[in-house]
């Protein structure tokens, strides 16, 4: 299907592809920018989204047992 | 473009400095605290540790780890739409989707400084906690009907405290049933892992007027109801009075809150009596016979024995790894990956994914042995740390083998649940099981009476430890009643202890820089020593995770 040169060309893209990839997720680690990505951006854009979530107020919940059958035996 | 200073160019040993890069530096040089970015925890890079252990941390554990997340994302959550599930989940609650993306970090901190065989076992066991963390953490969502959880699937889920042994489900593990322990992912590991997300749970509950100076913990596992952080995933809930009468007070906030039928399968306290026993065994009865009702499914006694033997399996390895522990110097599992794997498996119960870690730990152990490899060389003294740990700085016995070469050999709860459940008959089998309840984290040495929580002195000499790292609980009503006492055996018997006081969840109460001062302030005045590392002395990490 392809030439002999034309694989020669894609393997070494895919290759070169790979090492970069490989290379660039190894400066991601090396220099923690994952967590910095994490500490400064993600977490305190989640903290805004949590602290303004609308959430039930526990007052409203009725303090009523639910008894069953089970715990009438018991 | 500025000269290069051909003077220093001339002091560098480059001989020395291709040794480091290839090998890594030596302990005494390595200053790890420079590594730091002030107050965040995070690093300026994170450490070099050699060619091999720098590689082998990049591949098998970062990549790794972060590969095999989405992978049990997806196994575990069931394909896409777990997938699904765990993005609506990520977005519906604080505990989630503010703490444990930082999982990595988690790892980073437990294992700064690790080399060779110590590093690969460790990490091991993190792999293992993340894995039942996530089998979990897709179990709630993929149940949750505050997010379009599946029905079917939260008819066969029982809630439980998560002092309520795992082992409870076994007998209908068959029939699809899963157990979802309440305060286990949403609180207990959150803490390890991303200790800001906790105090909202623990403000929540005193907002709502409770005071300040209960059980931290319990506070913040009622505060996750308060705060309407809960997933609704379970049809039905088994509460214990396990570990403390504190606890109690936390399942009557949850009661209240999900409204769900319940079952209390209180457990007694001092648990030496044996005419109690049978009462305990009775409870679990009901116990079963509720699970049943509530989730319909039967007793399938083939269920349980297979289930148990799996378990006793996992006991008997952890007794060849205490041996190895405490008789040579080729253990190769940190104290804070040992202390945490320990009481996850042995409270959360039998699952494929920890023989999976069990496996891959015992092939590097041997070697170890084999060997005779010296997987803590700098180790100064031998450490026990005895009662409850802060969780909110689980990674000190890094910092502290780092620092000042104190290395935790064995810590309280790691001892709790040395018991092989007998499987001969049904009888004998709930009797044991009944013990392994009454033997529940903080109650076994911590609360179950005086000649317990003395064990310290037989399990220091077991495991030759020259050293007690003693936590100080500060809210712990029933430990601080024995500090005095402490004090007294420890100056009779002429034993280094250094007092460690926390406040469990809330580092509010006692820093983590206070941590090591203390530490830092016996090692100089009392012990005389020097630091291993001075860079680790004093760094602020003040609102790092």
């Amino acid at each position: 299907m392809f030439g002999k040169k034309k694989k020669t060309s894609i393997i070494t893209k895919v290759i070169g592809t790979a090492v970069g990839v490989y290379a660039g997720l190894f400066c991601v680690f090396y220099f923690d920018l994952d967590g910095k990505l994490l500490y400064y951006v993600v977490e305190p854009f989640m903290k805004k989204h949590f602290d303004n979530m609308e959430r039930r107020d526990p007052h409203t919940v009725p303090y009523d047992l639910i008894d069953t059958e089970y715990m009438q035996k018991k | 473009m500025k000269k290069p200073d051909l003077k220093k160019l001339k002091e560098v040993d480059f001989k020395k400095a291709a040794r480091d890069f290839v090998y890594g530096k030596p302990h005494g040089e390595r200053r790890l605290g420079d590594l730091y970015i002030p107050k965040t925890g995070l690093y300026k890079h994170r450490e070099w540790r050699g060619i091999k252990d720098t590689m082998y941390y990049f591949n098998n554990i970062w990549l790794y780890n972060y590969g095999m997340i989405v992978r049990d994302l997806m196994v575990y959550g069931g394909g896409p739409k777990g997938a699904i599930q765990f993005l609506k989940g990520t977005w519906r609650y604080r505990w989630m989707g503010q703490t444990y993306l930082t999982v990595m970090h988690w790892f980073d901190r437990c294992l700064e400084g690790m080399r060779g065989e110590a590093l690969q076992a460790s990490a091991w066991h993190f792999r293992g906690i993340t894995s039942a963390c996530l089998y979990q953490i897709t179990g709630w969502f993929n149940r949750d009907a505050n997010i379009g959880g599946d029905p079917a699937l939260r008819a066969k889920t029982l809630g439980t405290d998560e002092t309520v042994w795992g082992g409870i489900i076994y007998p209908y593990m068959d029939q699809g049933a899963m157990y979802l322990p309440t305060q286990m992912i949403p609180y207990f590991v959150t803490c390890h892992c991303n200790n800001h997300t906790v105090l909202n749970y623990i403000d929540a509950v005193q907002a709502y007027g409770l005071p300040g100076d209960p059980c931290p913990m319990c506070q913040a596992e009622a505060g996750l109801y308060i705060a309407d952080d809960i997933p609704d995933s379970y049809v039905a809930m088994v509460t214990t009075n396990e570990a403390c009468d504190s606890s109690v007070g936390t399942s009557i906030i949850q009661d209240w809150m999900m409204n769900k039928p319940l079952f209390a399968m209180p457990q007694v306290m001092q648990f030496d009596d044996d005419s109690v026993l049978e009462n305990c065994a009775k409870e679990i009865e009901m116990a079963w016979r509720f699970t049943e009702e509530q989730l319909g499914v039967e007793f399938h006694w083939d269920e349980l024995v297979k289930h148990i033997k799996l378990q006793n399996q996992q006991n008997q390895f952890e007794r060849e790894k205490w041996d190895v522990a405490a008789n040579t110097h080729s253990y190769p599992i940190n104290g804070v990956a040992q202390a945490l794997y320990r009481i996850f498996y042995s409270q959360y119960g039998e699952r494929p994914f920890w023989h999976d870690v069990d496996k891959k730990v015992r092939k590097i152990m041997e070697k170890c042995v084999n060997e005779d490899i010296n997987t803590f060389p700098m180790t100064r003294h031998r450490v026990i740390a005895w009662s409850c740990a802060p969780l909110y700085y689980s990674a000190w016995c890094t910092w502290a083998y780092n620092c000042w070469g104190l290395n935790t050999i064995i810590n309280m709860d790691s001892l709790m649940f040395d018991l092989d459940i007998r499987t001969d008959t049904y009888e004998n089998c709930l009797l044991d099981i009944a013990k392994y309840h009454e033997w529940a984290p903080m109650r076994r040495m911590a609360v179950g009476g005086l000649q317990h929580i003395f064990e310290l002195w037989e399990n220091m000499e077991k495991f030759n430890c020259d050293m007690v790292m003693m936590y100080d609980q500060l809210q712990c009503k029933g430990m601080q009643g024995v500090v005095g006492l402490f004090e007294d055996e420890f100056r009779a018997r002429n034993i280094h202890a250094i007092w460690m006081p926390h406040a469990l969840p809330d580092k509010r109460t006692v820093p983590r820089s206070q941590i090591r001062q203390i530490i830092n302030d016996y090692m100089f005045t009392v012990m005389g020593e020097e630091p291993l590392d001075p860079s680790l002395l004093d760094f602020d990490d003040s609102d790092s995770w």
